[in-house]
């Protein structure tokens, strides 16, 4: 069992950091494309109302001040709040909020675990009555994040099962996966909940077992916490099935898209990228379309004057 | 109604009835206030594919035969292939796929719909409908994945001619606003999902709105301009300005053409030239008084600022930019302004911007700031009094919500007229005029009176509720929309719910209020004249 649990927990977790990265990696690799920005532009220092660099007389002139950070910081804060649920559909981000903070905690706590268990290598004690402030400050942080999102998880998953199943605007496009999900990733949380409650009030399972991975010295747990390992573990396989890498490619979505106001400078860098493109040939076959030609030829001809 | 319906045979997959409409307000809260959308003719139904909401836009003739059927299956299906790849695709692949891979169907955006709203919440008008029609193909048809993951998927659906007929139709129902866009916390853009199958249909099948395609980009590239002005009528024209201008202001104005050398090409949407020549010739008035050196063109397709392409075509709307950048190279121009049209903004100066490399790449900006510097910076002596009647501002959506033009007119406005007044929401929250993406000049058999009834419904209901006040039509109010299209939109808007004689509210372009400022203008330059 020991073993079956670490081949398990190791195989997931490079799963999901393989198939992550190779989407990520297709994703970036994809044509750089025309310009399509929304207002407002987050770098932009008219940010607050939507004004953009357009505002000004001779813009190509002056120079320009962007702020990415502030971009990303409204893209975490977003993370943090789901504001626009929170602002379009109250009933639904009651239970998308905490499923959401279910997924942040929980991966949290995972990671507390991991770090846990290298700071148990180190010999540090991790306990509520630990010589070191770090063993107090990583029990309390585990048991914390641990417990919060078993709880606000599985919350958030019934929740959601609910409302898809009774909202009228989300049934209609809902599919199996959704319901399937919900069902799934409760089983997760409440698992998590059952071994806390029941077998590992500490939590203190879950970090012996991440020190066994860490020096290859694999242990026994208890049914309960196995179980949720082993769910969890699956969870994380089944993640790139779903749509789940929004919260990747939505810092993409918003850089490389929404807030892509990048001007093509003549000389520069994204010009000769473009022209590379012209270059390609197409094979629309509408009429008015020569098909075989690349981009470049097909708009440029025929020179029509008057 | 189930999304997979799209493709079942049936007389009309919906019906439009005025009571299921949004309300609006006084005076047009009752309940007769609404002209019902015409029926299409029997003999219109015989010819054309109507069974999407009883509505033309398109007019897509009825495959003869079963094999005719087929081809076109085929060929929608090898277009969408093509959609997906980098070659063909890469203006918007990226974006593309994002919103086709990443939407989790959440339904936020569906109350930033304009159309779905005023619609009464129509099913197929919701901004998640369309995408979800083509994801399920591209499941089954192109990723062909297998029954177990279709079902799990939820995207068994059949595709036949009636869902592609239509899907073409409803491609012609959003405006391309992208309010449903701007609200996705994930970057999901459902108003690109409907430019991209606006594509397929014209890049692949040849199937788009002749006032868009034939009469539009064709007619632009062929003769010079969409509206069919040639170049000599175009001289014609401009002298007829000429001469308009000395009448209403006593002064003597020569518009430079072809001016070899000048700092400024402007260019207008060449609809001005025909519907609105104020706005052209206010143009002129203020260049002349603040000293400009400025030109326009009367090269083919260098005096029309349209590009139509924008909505529907690549390849057509490249085409297009680089003659407009081909024209300022010729006349060696510093940079080329463009007048009072969204989408040309936001076609020569955003989109166009990947398309134009090398010498091709000339400066490009908004005529719009370049007015507030006159005017902020008293480059022009003007009197707000004469602009003393209550004005709102409608916000163009390419102008301002997908390019951030947002201050420069707000800050004319509020200098030089005394009752101006938002109308809510505004800026880049504003909705769509209900012309956009080209609706604005689709006059195909009943596609008007769906535009003024839905895509237009919540302009006038935020227009009325701005003037709520002074509704009376003793009162003269003016709805200043710097944008040709979105004039447009709102003349046939206004006329088909009889918003001048009922309430008295005109609309016009901004120069127009900076020129009846002007101090040394004797008579009013604005004649509160209904077109």
């Amino acid at each position: 069992m020991k073993i079956f649990l670490a081949i398990l927990t190791y195989f997931s977790y490079t799963f999901i950091i393989a198939m992550y990265t190779i989407k990520a990696v297709k994703y970036l690799k994809l044509p750089t494309h025309l310009r399509w920005e929304l207002y407002p532009v987050m770098h932009e220092e008219k940010y607050r109302y939507g004004g953009s660099y357009f505002e000004q007389v001779d813009w190509w002139t002056r120079i320009r001040q962007k702020r990415y950070l502030r971009g990303f910081l409204f893209l975490l804060k977003e993370y943090f709040v789901l504001n626009e649920y929170f602002q379009k559909n109250k009933t639904y981000w009651y239970f998308l909020y905490p499923w959401h903070i279910g997924f942040i905690l929980i991966i949290t706590f995972h990671m507390l675990c991991f770090f846990g268990a290298v700071a148990m290598v180190f010999g540090i004690t991790i306990s509520s009555s630990s010589q070191s402030m770090t063993g107090i400050v990583f029990y309390y942080a585990i048991l914390f994040t641990g417990v919060v999102s078993f709880v606000t998880g599985a919350f958030g998953s019934v929740g959601l099962l609910i409302k898809r199943i009774y909202d009228e605007n989300l049934k209609q496009y809902a599919t199996p996966l959704h319901y399937f999900t919900y069902i799934f990733t409760f089983i997760v949380f409440i698992s998590g909940l059952y071994a806390w409650y029941f077998i590992d009030p500490t939590l203190s399972e879950y970090r012996e077992f991440w020190k066994g991975l860490i020096t290859f010295k694999f242990i026994d747990v208890e049914f309960g916490a196995a179980a949720h390992i082993i769910l969890f573990n699956l969870f994380l396989v089944y993640l790139p099935y779903t749509r789940s890498m929004h919260y990747i490619t939505r810092f993409f979505a918003f850089y490389l898209i929404r807030w892509d106001d990048e001007p093509n400078i003549r000389g520069s860098k994204l010009e000769r990228k473009l022209q590379a493109l012209l270059n390609q040939k197409v094979s629309w076959s509408a009429l008015h379309i020569k098909s075989g030609k690349t981009w470049g030829e097909q708009v440029e001809e025929p020179k029509m004057r008057s | 109604m189930q999304i997979e319906d799209i493709s079942k045979k049936s007389e009309q997959l919906i019906r439009i009835k005025p009571e299921d409409l949004m309300p609006l307000p006084c005076p047009y809260d009752t309940p007769d206030a609404d002209p019902a959308i015409r029926e299409l003719t029997q003999d219109q139904k015989n010819r054309y594919e109507a069974s999407l909401d009883g509505v033309l836009a398109i007019g897509i003739p009825k495959p003869e035969t079963k094999e005719k059927e087929e081809e076109l299956i085929k060929k929608f299906l090898s277009g969408l292939a093509k959609l997906l790849t980098k070659e063909n695709n890469w203006t918007f692949l990226q974006p593309l796929l994002h919103s086709l891979e990443y939407c989790v169907k959440c339904q936020i955006c569906n109350d930033s719909c304009p159309t779905y709203v005023a619609s009464g919440k129509q099913e197929i008008y919701r901004p998640t409908y369309r995408p979800e029609i083509l994801r399920r193909i591209i499941n089954k048809y192109l990723k062909k994945q297998s029954i177990l993951s279709l079902k799990l998927t939820g995207s068994d659906i059949e595709l036949n001619w009636t869902l592609i007929a239509r899907l073409a139709e409803l491609a012609y129902r959003c405006t391309l606003c992208r309010r449903c866009a701007q609200i996705c916390p994930l970057g999901v853009d459902n108003g690109l999902i409907s430019h991209e199958i606006r594509k397929i249909f014209s890049q692949e099948m040849g199937i788009a709105p002749k006032e868009l395609h034939e009469s539009g980009t064709v007619q632009q590239l062929k003769a010079g301009s969409s509206t069919g002005i040639a170049p000599k009528a175009l001289v014609n024209i401009i002298s007829f300005m000429e001469d308009e201008i000395e009448e209403k202001t006593g002064k003597k104005i020569k518009i430079p053409v072809d001016k070899e050398g000048a700092d400024i090409l402007l260019l207008h949407n060449a609809g001005e030239f025909m519907a609105w020549p104020e706005n052209t010739e206010a143009f002129a008035i203020i260049f002349e008084a603040a000293g400009l050196n400025w030109t326009l063109s009367s090269e083919l397709v260098g005096y029309d600022a349209v590009n139509y392409g924008v909505w529907y075509d690549d390849f057509q709307f490249a085409k297009i930019a680089l003659r407009h950048a081909e024209v300022a190279k010729t006349l060696k121009v510093k940079k080329i302004s463009v007048g009072e049209c969204g989408h040309a903004h936001k076609a020569m100066m955003v989109i166009a911007d990947r398309i134009l490399t090398g010498d091709l790449n000339i400066p490009r900006e908004s005529a719009i700031p370049l007015l507030a510097d006159l005017v902020m910076n008293n480059k022009i002596k003007l009197d707000p009094g004469r602009n003393n009647f209550p004005i709102t501002l409608h916000d163009p959506c390419n102008m301002v919500r997908l390019m951030g033009i947002v201050e420069p007119q707000r800050q004319i406005l509020r200098k030089i007229c005394p009752q101006f007044r938002e109308m809510e929401p505004h800026g880049v929250e504003n909705y769509c005029c209900g012309g956009g993406s080209g609706f604005a000049i689709m006059q195909s058999m009943n596609f008007p009176d769906w535009r003024s009834a839905i895509s237009g419904r919540v302009k006038l209901k935020q227009v009325l509720e701005t003037f709520q006040d002074v509704i009376s039509p003793g009162i003269p109010k003016y709805v200043c929309a710097p944008c040709s299209n979105c004039k447009g939109q709102i003349r046939d808007l206004f006329n088909y719910y009889s918003v001048f004689e009922k309430c008295n509210i005109f609309y016009g372009g901004l120069v127009e209020l900076i020129a009846n400022a002007m101090v040394d203008i004797k008579k009013p330059f604005i004649e509160w004249e209904w077109h």
